[in-house]
């Protein structure tokens, strides 16, 4: 299945994706609330080198966020607990989208909110004040660090389900479900997105994790307990979207501890059809770029002409695969 | 064009005391390019590892083509970091932060206040007054004298807590027996270093009518402001006329006036 280039290499891989009927220039997006609104990590960053900017959580009225301690580093990680701290939707469509619409590169706004009614304004409000890069919606229904989020959707199959359907009636644009890890099985979860037509999944949001200082036996986070994200949650990122790919056939958006080409690499053959790089902005502002750099030159070596060529190509035993595997 | 981290050789590694080092490294943007109060965010260790994300510390000096950084030894980065030798490299991201507000028009003789390893950011801000010929006094407080960094400081009053050298207790005290003596001229506080210091020169600033600024050391994950994980918490006043709760250490200060932030 490897295409041979007929050249010396100097023939580019064709790194374009294709969810549903937008095309990204790549299949690298930086992950919500690891880069802002675009404009923090300009300085840092060539944005239009991205396939696209997932916008930070964006809720009707603006959020304060948790109070401090918002973050601890763990091993090859990190907690956080931010709270989905954001502008609120008028800000969102008055200044921030149209900074990002000025970028070769497309956006996914991403909608955090505590009722279905809400999710749904939000969304219609941006869609009320789309501008032509916005690629869609990724809803995020898998925030463990606030009590009034979408995590009650995001662990429930029937109300993920019911947001879905509701969403979908909105928009034609990109409807993108994003999981939560802190359930059983992702299965029943990416099948209920896929009936009620979600265009993709994205997993995994970040899992419940936790700190203790034992000096004085207090939680380090404020909030007690945070969500864990970065390398150490790579296996069981992997693991949910292999799992999420046997189980439907959404397109799906893998996330979860990139930090390289290589994880990439991992997660398309897992499934995925594209990736998100998160915590791994927070070393590198430029590692989205860094990943689709990597990627081309991969593929280049591999002499693989086109990045989709690696989606769902695990190899697994045919004895295996018929035990459940 | 973007600037990410660049790699910077380290040119000269001193032991100031035990625990307490100081690093030069090549890097001509942070060099040429910091303002007094800025600050660099710099990897104890590549590839995403253990420990995985930067550490910030204040730009102590520039020179030519080199910065220098002060570094405590407090953790497992920082213990890293101290132990750098001359010739490796350096993974640094800066200059970051905003710089302290010196260009303010409320005073007339500035007040350094520094305690401890919060004289990271002094000797910059020394130069500049000194380039702008503000009178200037630097009240030193620390533990024990052979913790004091002297390099590049200027009209320094120290406050030992053991006694070892100077005033005997905290450079606060000392601070308020100046400004009761009516000495300083029109003065403002630039207080960096442990939050109970931090704390009584708010109130002291507050007591006598005078403007302060205190410089942060808030955990940090990213220090560009995309990661929302250094929230400071914003007095009820600034509150009610901007809406806001807090604001980030990383791009809002880590400077702030004292008045408008919960320590
Ligand atoms: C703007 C700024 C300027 C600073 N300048 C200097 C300086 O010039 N010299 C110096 O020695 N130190 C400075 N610090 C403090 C220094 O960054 C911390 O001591 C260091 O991050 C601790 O890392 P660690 O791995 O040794 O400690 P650990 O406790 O193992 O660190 C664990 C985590 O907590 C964070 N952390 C812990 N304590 C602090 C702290 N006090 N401030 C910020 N983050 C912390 C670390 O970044 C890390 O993510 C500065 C901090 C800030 C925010
Ligand atoms: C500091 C921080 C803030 C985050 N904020 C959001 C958010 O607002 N909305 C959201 O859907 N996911 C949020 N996430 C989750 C990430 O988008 C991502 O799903 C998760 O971190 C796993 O990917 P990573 O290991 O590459 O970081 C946040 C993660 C971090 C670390
Ligand atoms: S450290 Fe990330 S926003 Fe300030």
């Amino acid at each position: 299945m490897n295409t041979t280039l007929n050249t010396n290499g100097e023939v580019k891989p064709n790194l374009h994706v294709k969810l549903g009927n937008v095309e990204f220039k790549n299949p690298v997006l930086v992950a919500s609330g690891t880069f802002g609104y675009g404009a923090e990590a300009k300085q840092f960053c060539d944005i239009e080198g991205l396939g696209g900017v997932v916008t930070k959580s964006v809720s009707w009225k603006p959020r304060m966020g948790n109070s401090p301690r918002r973050i601890v580093e763990t091993a090859s990680g990190m907690l956080n607990s931010i709270g989905l701290a954001n502008v609120g939707v008028d800000t969102f469509v008055k200044e921030k989208l149209p900074y990002l619409a000025k970028f070769d590169t497309k956006i996914i706004a991403n909608i955090a909110a505590s009722s279905m009614e809400e999710y749904r304004d939000v969304l219609e409000k941006i869609e009320a004040n789309a501008v032509p890069n916005l690629a869609g919606y990724e809803i995020n229904i898998s925030c463990p660090n606030v009590k009034d989020g979408g995590l009650s959707f995001g662990t429930n199959v029937e109300r993920t389900e019911e947001l879905t359907t509701l969403l979908r009636a909105s928009t034609d644009r990109l409807l993108i479900i994003k999981l939560t890890p802190n359930v059983t099985s992702v299965a029943p979860f990416a099948q209920a997105c896929e009936r009620a037509g979600a265009d993709a999944i994205s997993l995994i949001n970040t899992l419940v994790g936790m700190s203790i200082d034992i000096y004085t036996h207090e939680p380090r986070l404020n909030t007690v307990t945070g969500g864990l994200s970065g390398p150490a949650i790579k296996p069981i990122a992997l693991a949910q979207v292999y799992q999420a790919r046997k189980a439907c056939s959404l397109p799906i958006i893998g996330i979860g501890g990139i930090v390289s080409a290589e994880d990439a690499i991992e997660f398309f053959i897992a499934g995925a059809t594209m990736v998100q790089v998160g915590t791994a902005n927070f070393v590198y502002p430029d590692a989205g770029v860094r990943v689709a750099a990597g990627l081309e030159k991969y593929l280049q070596q591999q002499k693989i002409a086109e990045v989709t060529e690696l989606v769902n190509t695990l190899r697994v035993k045919a004895e295996l695969k018929a035990a459940g595997w | 064009m973007t600037s990410s981290s660049v790699p910077s050789v380290v040119t000269q590694r001193r032991i100031l005391a035990p625990g307490l080092v100081t690093l030069r490294f090549r890097n001509p943007n942070v060099a040429h390019n910091t303002i007094a109060g800025q600050f660099v965010n710099i990897l104890p260790k590549a590839g995403f590892s253990d420990p995985m994300l930067r550490r910030p510390f204040s730009v102590y000096w520039t020179q030519g083509d080199e910065a220098e950084i002060i570094i405590q030894e407090h953790g497992r980065g920082t213990g890293i970091l101290a132990n750098t030798r001359e010739g490796e490299i350096l993974d640094v991201l800066g200059p970051l932060g905003r710089p302290w507000m010196f260009d303010s028009a409320d005073y007339m003789t500035a007040v350094l206040l520094i305690g401890g390893v919060g004289v990271a950011s002094m000797p910059l801000l020394t130069r500049k007054f000194e380039l702008d010929e503000v009178p200037l006094h630097t009240f030193y407080g620390a533990r024990t004298s052979s913790l004091i960094a002297r390099d590049h400081l200027a009209n320094v009053h120290i406050a030992t807590d053991d006694g070892s050298e100077g005033f005997h207790g905290s450079n606060v005290m000392l601070l308020r027996s100046y400004l009761e003596s009516g000495k300083l001229e029109s003065p403002k506080i630039f207080a960096c270093g442990p939050t109970g210091m931090m704390r009584a020169a708010q109130s002291l600033a507050a007591e006598f009518s005078i403007p302060c600024e205190v410089s942060l050391e808030t955990e940090m994950a990213c220090g560009i402001g995309i990661c929302q994980g250094c929230p400071v918490r914003t007095e009820e006043s600034v509150f009610a006329v901007t809406g806001r709760r807090y604001r980030l250490a990383c791009t809002d200060g880590p400077s702030f006036k004292a008045e408008e932030i919960v320590l």
